[in-house]
């Protein structure tokens, strides 16, 4: 407990300095340096000795960042390893499933393109395939014998051949339709992300199905 | 699928193990067990040597193939 404690404070207590010392820069850039690096700024930026602290803030808050990133990272590969090491699948919670309603705002992209003058919204539908973590989650902590392992594999092949098959459609369909290249791009988009969230989807919805079947000896 | 005959329920009693005992014996979860007994599912050879070691009977005689 003490070991996970102390994992903790060191990430915390060098975002509190960061925030700390981002503060007092801020405030010495807005009393002595007549706010030049908080307020915007143009083009014409030239360096002068008074902007120091606001730069330096900036740099370590910058490397805050990138080591925080870097345990994040480090700690998530670890954890994998552990969990391989234990033979189980890893701790989740069904709930983390709710991050599949992030998928609905994959529907902004079918606003009328002048108001949002973009069509990356379409990539959202990409979150469609969190709705898996309802499955995963209902999984987590299980033994990775070699039949689950089988099962796995089976999810997988399942769930990449209807998205490979989903995707030659997509290309064939997109050499025969003549249409727009707005309107191209936009199916293009549309189809590759639900495509992509229907695989991450059922990779676990799938292992969750043939696990079920096994535990019932259908 | 190949299709076999499986004796380990009758192997598995004559030891007094329970599917759960067997299961933690081997490394497996014991629905792997219970498919097993029901010979629904077609074992690795490692797990086929662990359980007749577990159960102490040969492979051929709990794995009866046609």
């Amino acid at each position: 407990m003490k070991n996970k404690k102390s994992r903790w404070l060191v990430p915390l207590l060098s975002i509190g300095v960061c925030v700390l010392v981002s503060l007092l820069a801020a405030w010495s850039d807005l009393t002595y340096n007549s706010g030049r690096l908080v307020y915007p700024m143009d083009s014409s930026y030239s360096f002068q000795p008074s902007d120091i602290p606001m730069l330096l803030a900036l740099t370590l808050d910058a490397f805050c960042a990138l080591t925080l990133l870097t345990l994040i990272l480090r700690e998530a590969i670890f954890r994998r390893r552990r969990e391989a090491e234990r033979r189980r699948t890893r701790q989740l919670n069904p709930r983390l499933g709710f991050l599949g309603l992030f998928g609905f705002c994959g529907f902004l992209g079918f606003l009328p393109i002048s108001e949002l003058s973009t069509y990356t919204p379409f990539v959202f539908f990409l979150f469609f395939g969190f709705f898996g973590f309802f499955y995963e989650g209902r999984m987590s902590n299980t033994l990775m014998d070699e039949r689950f392992q089988e099962n796995v594999r089976r999810a997988k092949l399942d769930a990449y051949k209807l998205g490979i098959e989903i995707v030659l459609l997509l290309v064939i369909a997109n050499g025969l339709i003549d249409c727009s290249p707005e309107l191209r791009a936009s199916v293009m988009l549309v189809v590759l992300s639900l495509t992509m969230g229907l695989v991450l989807f059922l990779q676990e919805y799938l292992l969750y199905r043939y696990d079920q079947q096994d535990a019932e000896g259908v | 699928m190949a299709e076999f005959t499986c004796n380990l329920k009758f192997f598995r009693q004559r030891k007094d193990l329970t599917q759960e005992q067997l299961a933690e014996l081997v490394g497996v979860r014991r629905e792997t067990i219970m498919r097993l007994e029901k010979a629904q599912y077609n074992p690795s050879l490692k797990l086929a040597v662990d359980i007749s070691r577990a159960v102490g009977a040969a492979i051929d005689e709990i794995f009866i193939f046609p």
